[in-house]
Formats: C-alpha cells, structure tokens, sequence
C-alpha cells in the first residue's frame, strides 16, 4: 500500500529532472501523475520510460504561459476527476545577467516562469481545492529563495518571491486541509543547469560551468550537489495524508547550504 | 522492506510522547531502537506496548548527566553493535518566569536537558559514526529554536543553541556521510507538557488551555501538533534520501515560524 494510492498529482516540468523524479516518486506510492513539458515528443518518451499505463499522461506546453498552466490542472481534473497534488515545480533562467545589463525581455521571462506560473498554478488548484477541503501544493523553490548571488538577480529575486507565496497562502488555507509547502534544493546537475548553467557562470563571474558548480558545492557541508531523488523524497512526505500538519514550511534540501 | 532495514538507532526520552513516536515509525521501517527514560518500570509498559521483541531495548539513565549520555550511546552500541541514527529526544523546560526574576537553576535545567545532554550524546555518537563513515543526528528542538515566547526563555535559549550547534557540527561531518538536522516542533500535547505547560501558562497569565490556543493561533492550520508529525520527519531523514539534507532547520509546526 503506497503513501499516495489513489491521489492524483499533477507537476509542471515532469518530463525531465526534478519534476521526472518526483513523479517516479508519486506513481511508485501509488498516486495517478500528469507531467507536464514544452516538448511532446520528450513527453512522449517520459511516458514510455515510465511504463506508460492508465496512471500517467503528458500535457504540451510552456508553463511560463498562464494558459499552459491553468490548462494542466483543468486538463488533470477533467481526465482524472480531481486533482490532490499540485507540484509547481518548472523554472529556471534563459540568458540571465546582472541588474545592470540584465534585459526587460530576460527579467520578464524568469518572473512568468518562475513566480507567475507558481501563482497561477495555485489559484487555480486552490479554487478546486478549497471546495473540497483537501489538497497538496508543493513549490520547487530554491537556495536562493532565501540566499543572493551576483549575476542571477531574477532567479534570486522570483524564488525569493515564491517563498513569500507559499507563506501567505499557507495561512490563508491552514484550516481548510490544505498545505502549501516549498523545497529550497541546493544546486542540482538537471538538464536545465547543464543547458544554461555555461551563460550563467559567466554572468555570474565564474567562468565556466564546473567553476558554478563547484561554487554552489563548496558553500555545501556536504561539499557537493544535491540529487533529484532527495528532493523526490520530501515532496511525497509532504503530499501524503500524514503531512496534514506540516505547511508554510520552507524545506531545504541543500546539504547544509541555507543558514536559517 | 522498510526505509531504515538492519539501521540502530538511538532515541533519549522515547517512553513516551515524541520519543515514543519516532521509536514506533523507525521500527516500522524496520530500524532496531534503543529507548531511554529514567523509570525502567514506566519503560516496560512502553516495551509491551510496542511488542517489537528483540528489535527494541531499554537503557535507563538521565539525560541530565553526562555520564548517563554517554552511557545510552555507547550502550546502543554494545547491544546492537553500531549506531547509525541518534535522536537526543529528551527535554523540557525550567521554572518559568520572568528574565529580570530568574535564578540560575531556572536557566541552568534546560540548559542542561536540553543543550548539554545534546551534546553530550552527539559528541558520544560521532566517536561512533566518523569512523563508520554513516551517520544520521536528528536534534530535538522546537518551534521556540526560531522564536520566542515571555517566562520560558530557558527553554527558548537551549532549543536556539541546539540549532546553532546542529549547524556547526553539519559544516563539521558534511563529508563524512553523516547528517546533522534539527526537528522543530510547534507545540504538542505530550506527558511533558500536559506536566510543565500549566506552570508555564501561569506564569504568562494564561490557563493551560489557553497556552495550547496561543500555540494553536499561531499557526497557519489553528491547532497544535502531533507526535506523529516529527516521526515522519525523522524516517525520512533518517533514510537514504536524507544524505543530502543536513544543516537544515525542519519546521514542522503547521505554519508558525516565519523561517
């Protein structure tokens, strides 16, 4: 009897990385998963590579897109009857830059996809949620949702932002058996670092690639970066029925990263 | 097959209460557990009630001695042969009252329950765990770790200082395949309150009742926690998904402290 059986999840960004992991993570507890992407035919693999079957099915879509992301909930109730598990998990930079060369385009880009996609996704799933009394919102945070770095100002800046949120909707739900939590992970090897993490370390002063992650490592107790299936882990804690107590928590999951 | 198969772990306190809780998760998942308590006839009502054979074993001492501390650790470890998790569990607070009115003992007993016994079983431990390359400390403090709250500041000083030292000790064994993480309960009506909460109430101008209310208020779910909230803490950093989490501060109290 897994932790999740019958629960159905929905996760922007499943296909790959984090999102990929904790839906592994859901489906192995028994839960029904709809990941999401912008790529269907990686979606499409991420199905097969997942056994395919009645409890999972892809959306298509960009979730810095308002549309997308109301869309993958509507779209999970419809096909499933009802939607438990809200991961809010998709983000990441494009070109980021410091503020003063950082563009309009880049700044607004990181604030849809990092701090409006979580809003919208949990507006939408709240307005199903509260009618029923019972619900599951897990936000992907990060480090830098409570630290700062040089040449990341909007990454810093939304996750900043998002830890606000869950705080805010935490106590607004608190009684209605819904939770809003964050995982603040330290620096990951996803597709999304190795693809962007080249123009980041020059933004951020440090060269190369190796050079951000050994950074991010150092500042680590462990001395290195964390893995998916960690952060896989503390999203099924808090999406089982037994976290019913546990909101407005802003877990790291950093090796020892965060001082607070 | 269990999160925590063929794990020893060690809990202080853990006859009743939050103890109690963990002691039972970790067994479900498999886990051997040493209990302490100081009453060995109070520990045998808790042996019998968690029925858990030769998986389970009782140390008596009091986790206000060091000799005692050590003595729990070390004693895990000559039963079971090892220890691979360490939950200093025990704790409570002082006579309450104002700063300006304090005597030493008021701030030295939960100094010395809560802080030093940490401490010491911590200390204890690493001799173990370093070596073995595998660790896993889950510190007890509490929600008043990050806050504070009048007429306990005893209590409010020892769970701040666990939590600085659970952070200089993760920074200390983060490459050693050893964690190091403070659980932070909001408030639960466990044996030690039900005993030191109408005095701490008191002394805040509050009936027990209402003590619990303010807790409950705080919070974002408008109720106080569980027992069984920290044990499902505890198992999973206790398992092998928790090798990447260390240093961390662990709130777990329905939406209370701000961080």
């Amino acid at each position: 009897m897994g932790k999740l059986e019958g629960k159905i999840a929905c996760i922007t960004g499943g296909t790959r990385s984090i999102g990929r992991a904790m839906a592994e993570a859901f489906l192995a507890e028994g839960a029904t998963v709809v990941v999401n992407g912008r790529d269907a035919a990686k979606g499409a693999v991420a199905l097969a590579e997942m056994g395919g079957g009645p409890n999972i099915a892809f959306y298509a879509g960009d979730s810095s897109k308002q549309s997308v992301v109301e869309g993958l909930i509507d779209f999970t109730i419809e096909k499933f009857g009802r939607l438990d598990i809200c991961c809010l998990n998709s983000g990441g930079v494009n070109m980021t830059a410091p503020v003063a060369q950082m563009s309009d385009e880049e700044w607004n880009l990181e604030i849809d996809w990092n701090l409006n996609h979580v809003f919208w996704g949990m507006r939408r799933s709240l307005q199903h949620m509260i009618p029923r009394q019972s619900g599951r919102i897990i936000v992907t945070s990060s480090v830098e949702g409570k630290l700062g770095k040089p040449g990341i100002p909007g990454y810093v800046a939304t996750k900043h932002a998002v830890n606000g949120l869950v705080k805010s909707a935490a106590q607004e739900v608190g009684t209605l058996g819904i939770t809003v939590n964050a995982i603040l992970p330290g620096i990951i090897e996803t597709d999304i670092v190795r693809n962007t993490g080249p123009d980041s370390a020059v933004a951020m002063g440090l060269g190369t690639y190796e050079n951000l992650i050994a950074a991010f490592s150092s500042e680590a107790a462990t001395k290195k970066p964390n893995r998916v299936e960690e952060v896989a882990a503390v999203a099924v804690m808090m999406a089982s029925d037994a976290a019913r107590n546990i909101t407005g928590c802003l877990f790291p999951v950093d090796g020892g990263t965060l001082p607070y | 097959m269990g999160s925590l198969d063929g794990k020893v772990a060690c809990i202080t306190g853990g006859t009743r209460g939050i103890g109690l809780a963990v002691a039972k998760a970790f067994l479900d998942e498999g886990a051997k557990v040493v209990i302490n308590g100081r009453d060995p006839v109070k520990a045998q009502k808790t042996l019998d009630e968690l029925n858990a054979g030769a998986n389970v074993f009782f140390i008596a001492g009091d986790v206000m001695k060091r000799e005692d501390c050590e003595a729990i650790v070390n004693g895990t470890v000559a039963h079971f042969g090892r220890i691979d998790i360490l939950v200093p569990n025990a704790g409570g607070g002082g006579d309450p009252g104002p700063v300006a009115e304090m005597t030493d003992e008021a701030m030295e007993v939960p100094m010395i329950w809560n802080f030093w016994h940490t401490f010491w079983t911590i200390r204890a431990a690493l001799k173990h765990m370093i070596p073995q390359g595998y660790g896993r400390i889950m510190a007890m403090s509490s929600v008043e770790g990050k806050m504070g709250k009048p007429m306990v500041s005893g209590y409010v000083v020892s769970k701040h200082a666990i939590n600085g030292l659970v952070k200089s000790v993760a920074h200390e064994v983060g490459t050693l395949g050893i964690t190091v993480n403070a659980l932070c309960p909001g408030a639960i009506e466990t044996d030690v309150m039900m005993a030191q909460g109408p005095g701490a109430a008191e002394a805040m101008g509050l009936t027990y009742e209402g003590l619990l209310d303010l807790f409950a208020q705080q919070s974002a779910i408008k109720r106080i926690n569980e027992s069984e909230d920290v044990a499902l803490v505890a198992v999973l950093l206790a398992s092998d998904a928790g090798a990447g989490i260390t240093g961390s501060l662990i709130s777990i109290d329905g939406g209370t402290s701000p961080y």
